[in-house]
């Protein structure tokens, strides 16, 4: 017989603890000082009686009872024949090594690669291999392999990734082939820097029983100085009536020491221009660059700094574009231009976007006005006739957005009533100090500006006339008025959208145009009208980018265009060829150009992409904690760590005699509760 | 290094033991607002006040918001609006100094852990061009340094040399310092508040009515969150020496579910007052305490 926790035994010494301190006697009372005792309820001392052992036999069942727990907790199992059947034996190898941009930091990635040749060559003739590369994600090549030739050519040509470390893929593909291995033995070696950062996705990832798990660190044990361009933002001027952007660029020191770096800003390849800095220790700077002027099309933008020891962080790229513009039509009544002139003077700001207002009457308006438009405004007019009226119709139903303001000269005809969400009537007055609006649905795009605390007050505008609108349950009403009359209504038709307001934009009916709250209402009314979406500056590498969904690449015919990307190692593969269309894994860092090489005039789209600057916290984590995460074993033991014929384990786990020791000391204790109340009301009869 | 974890990417948390061990307090505060504004994008601000201050020409950019409409109409520009936060503001910490403030299970004292936020908050104030002051209290005023550009340095030594003796009281220091503080101020009381909630926004409330901008840091130890105690003992009370015998299982829940109700109690009240409340648990990193009532308080202030 054998136990597999012995040491527990030295708890039977606690056994004469109880005794003792029955036979001395001596009653303790420690003092706690505690802050206030204002929560604490005063609760009596009780003293007992301990001059002596009076009653032996509730002594010896409750030694008797800890003892069998003791005995319980020490695991016994027995030996037998069994033990030495599945010592030895071929083995499961797994080698993990960490790919992620940090292992860039020096000399770590041609340690890592050295340690997965060491591991390789020590395997013996029957074992199996099979090598993972990680960084967010991870990737194996030929699974559980006696080729050793194989594995070592996959360890020649990997290359360095532009992810961030995320332990729990890796371990999850390594679970799955050890969980189909008939191997009797399984061992896994995981080198890497061991970032922090990568631990919590690990969290749910348990190896199978009996699996080794031996870490191979290629951290650098002393301070890992690193210094990160962490972040790049631009401020927009004209000069000269041309677009100007000036960039400042912020770097963040993570070392000791205060360091100096020269920065250089680079436009379309070249460099513009180039400073020195001075970033203390742990803290960061900024800096400014000489503005430059934008070109018509977006600018792939780089901030260099001197590399270090990590040079992944050290770059910054994205792109800027020319403000974009949206433009927007305005019709309204002809010879009243001064109800478009609060709306075109609250269009006059913005720079993200900017609008290009063009206000026409209704009887000018052309069909080419409507086609240049982003967005349609008709103020206080009905739909135009004729052809007008159909270009209209058409530019909604193709995605356009259509703004209808309801005042007193709109007419609508009947023949396109299901442009609008309902029917409205003739004018209906307001009494007194007019009415408010009450309800404002702030989840939606055009008031989620306002939803913040003193952000805007929707309620101080006063409204003194408004056309009623008649509505059904399913049309979406963002606005109302206190006396539950809709104020803004949309309405979807084919691609585009139409919402509808139903009072006036000047100050005829109520005086909205005159609160600050009505600039910044008229912006996101355009803004989502247009549909509009503020460009992506940068993208971060591992991210998939959909060219269907992306900003920048509407002009690009996704489906049907043959497309062709030039990754930033310069090398162009065709979008779609992994039958995925439209979508590009964006696994390194630097600029992607896309372009359609079937259109003649296409012009190319530029995405830049980012390392994630998380992994530029090189902050470690103790590797036996790792360990004995993945393994669920404690760390630090190398009996348990290294030899998977440790059978006693397996042994005590099919035989589970404790179980059997502490249902024998729950009866002790059960038997010591009869004993202890018979004795009690003994006493307590004698008592009285 | 001594960081103990990361949980937002940029930022580093550290121990309050670590920070304990530092003697400077000016060097833990530079250390800890340094190192959590090291890596982000944007600065989170302590003192942003609603006062208007100017109108400036309006720059693309710049938050449509903040443009001046009424002004417009009256110049044809657009100008946006400027508030006091853009310039300089009154920053005095209220610091309790009783002595349940010395009381620390873990190495660090309630009073340690309350020195270093209110470093830390004095720095962030003068990096920002604030005035700082202090005021400590007891039962009464201890000591008070006037809200100044230059008393940073003094502030730093008063916070150095405090020494909790006296058994404390919100009500009449605070109705005292009422009067010190006439012009416009944010003040940030640092306190375990042990005292009924009426009671202690009672004596708040003259400051908050002054037009100060107040915020309560309710500093408590994790022993006196968590009632850790095992054994049956006498109980003192560090303020009036009282004892009290204690058997901590049979009231340990009893004891956490008041605990509770208190904090729960303060946050409702502060909040009716339009008070900031913040409860700090010593254990927890300061800084990043501090950072999430910091990028909180950004948040709900940004847009005026």
């Amino acid at each position: 017989m054998g136990f597999l926790v012995p040491l527990f035994f030295t708890a039977l010494a606690v056994l004469g603890v109880p005794v003792l301190i029955h036979m001395i006697q001596r009653q303790r009372t420690e003092i706690i000082e505690f802050p206030s005792l204002m929560f604490v309820r005063k609760i009596p001392f009780h003293s007992l009686r301990r001059q002596r052992v009076r009653h032996l036999l509730l002594l010896l069942l409750r030694c008797a009872a800890l003892a069998l727990l003791i005995a319980a907790f020490a695991r016994p199992f027995f030996r037998s024949a069994v033990l030495v059947a599945v010592t030895g034996g071929s083995r499961e190898v797994v080698i993990l090594v960490d790919r992620s941009y940090s292992m860039g930091y020096g000399n770590r990635w041609e340690r890592a690669r050295d340690a997965a040749r060491d591991v390789v060559r020590d395997l013996a003739p029957d074992d199996q291999a099979t090598i993972i590369f990680f960084d967010s994600g991870a990737q194996s090549g030929a699974r559980s392999t006696r080729d050793r030739a194989s594995l070592l050519a996959a360890i020649d040509t990997a290359e360095l990734g532009a992810g961030t470390t995320r332990y729990g893929p890796a371990l999850q593909l390594a679970q799955g082939i050890f969980e189909d291995s008939d191997q009797p033995r399984l061992e896994a070696f995981l080198i890497t820097d061991f970032q922090r950062i990568g631990v919590d996705s690990a969290a749910n990832t348990l190896l199978p029983p009996g699996t080794v798990l031996t870490a191979v660190s290629v951290a650098d044990e002393d301070e890992t100085p690193n210094v990160s361009v962490s972040g790049a933002s631009v401020q927009r001027d004209f000069f000269s009536s041309r677009e100007r952007a000036a960039v400042t660029v912020r770097l963040a020191n993570r070392g000791n020491e205060t360091v100096e770096r020269q920065v250089a800003l680079e436009l379309n390849g070249q460099e513009f221009e180039s400073l020195p800095v001075t970033v203390e220790a742990n803290s960061s700077a900024t800096l400014t660059f000489a503005p430059f002027t934008l070109e018509d099309m977006a600018m792939p933008v780089s901030v260099r700094a001197v590399a270090d020891a990590l040079p992944h962080d050290d770059v910054f790229h994205f792109t800027v574009a020319p403000g974009d513009i949206v433009p927007v039509l305005v019709v309204g009544g002809a010879g009243a231009a001064d109800a478009n002139r609060y709306l075109r003077t609250a269009l006059a700001p913005g720079s993200s976007p900017s609008f290009s207002v063009t206000v026409r009457s209704v009887d000018q308006v052309t069909t080419a006005d409507v086609a240049a438009a982003r967005v349609v405004v008709l103020n206080d007019v009905g739909l135009p006739s004729g052809q007008v009226g159909a270009a209209v119709r058409r530019f909604v139903e193709a995605g356009g957005g259509l703004w209808v303001v309801l005042g007193e000269n709109v007419r609508w005809p009947a023949d396109n009533l299901d442009l609008l969400p309902g029917t409205f009537g003739e004018p209906a007055d307001r009494d007194g100090r007019g009415g408010t609006l009450v309800f404002v649905d702030y989840s939606h795009p055009v008031f989620e500006v306002f939803s913040a605390p003193r952000s805007g007050d929707l309620t101080t505008p006063r409204f003194f006339r408004y056309r009623p609108l008649n509505v059904g349950p399913e049309t979406a009403v963002l606005a109302k008025f206190d006396d539950g009359a809709a104020a803004l209504a949309e309405h979807a038709v084919g691609e585009g959208r139409v919402l509808i307001w139903t009072s006036t934009i000047d100050n005829f009916w109520n005086d909205f145009a005159l609160k600050v709250v009505y600039p910044p209402f008229v912006h996101k009314v355009v803004e989502y009208l247009a549909a509009y979406t503020s460009p992506t500056a940068y993208l971060t590498a591992g991210q998939v980018l959909d060219l269907a969904q992306y900003p920048g690449a509407v002009d690009l015919d996704v489906v049907g265009g043959n497309l062709v990307v030039r990754d930033p190692s310069d090398d162009r593969v065709a979008v779609g060829r992994d039958g995925r269309t439209g979508f590009i894994d964006l696994t390194e860092q630097g600029f992607y150009e896309i372009r359609d090489t079937d259109a003649a005039d296409s012009a190319s789209v530029v995405v830049a992409v980012n390392v994630d600057l998380a992994e530029s916290n090189l902050e470690r984590v103790d590797p036996q904690e790792l360990v004995a995460a993945a393994t669920g074993r404690a760390a630090g033991d190398r009996s348990v760590t290294t030899q998977r014929e440790l059978e006693p384990e397996d042994l005590e786990r099919d035989q589970t005699l404790w179980w059997y020791l502490l249902i024998g000391a729950l009866g002790f204790l059960a038997s010591e509760t009869v004993v202890s109340n018979r004795l009690s009301r003994t006493e307590l009869d004698a008592d009285e | 290094m001594p960081t103990v974890s990361t949980v937002s990417p940029g930022a580093r948390f550290i121990d309050p033991q670590i920070l304990a061990r530092i003697g400077n307090l000016e060097l833990v505060a530079r250390w800890v607002v340094e190192g959590f504004i090291n890596g982000l994008h944007k600065a989170p601000y302590l003192g942003v006040s609603i006062d208007f201050a100017e109108h400036r020409g309006y720059m693309p950019g710049d938050d449509i918001r903040r443009v001046d409409w009424r002004l417009y109409a009256r110049t044809d520009r657009f100008y946006v609006k400027q508030f006091e936060a853009d310039t300089n503001t009154n920053f005095s910490v209220l610091f309790d100094v009783s002595k349940s403030m010395s009381f620390g299970s873990r190495g660090v004292t309630k009073l340690d852990y309350g020195r270093f936020l209110a470093a830390c908050l004095c720095y962030l104030s003068t990096k920002q061009r604030d005035r700082v002051g202090i005021v400590t209290f007891d039962d009464d005023i201890v000591e008070r340094v006037p809200p100044s550009a230059k008393h940073f340095d003094v502030t730093m030594h008063t916070l150095d040399r405090m020494d909790p003796g006296r058994p404390g009281a919100l009500g009449p220091p605070l109705y005292k310092a009422t009067e010190f503080f006439k012009r416009r101020s944010m003040l940030a009381i640092i306190s375990d508040f042990y005292d009924e909630p009426e009671k202690i926004l009672d004596a708040v409330k003259p400051l908050r009515f002054a037009g100060s901008d107040v915020i309560m840091f309710h500093v408590l130890d994790p022993a006196e969150v968590d009632f850790p105690y095992d054994d049956s003992s006498s109980f003192q009370d560090l303020e009036t020496g009282r004892k009290v015998p204690v058997v901590p299982d049979k009231l340990r829940e009893q004891y956490r579910e008041l605990v509770q109700d208190h904090i729960q109690a303060l946050t409702a009240l502060c909040s009716q007052n339009r008070i900031d409340y913040a409860f700090l648990n010593t254990k927890a990193p300061l800084d990043l305490a501090l950072f999430k009532y910091l990028a909180k308080r950004h948040k709900m202030t940004k847009v005026r």
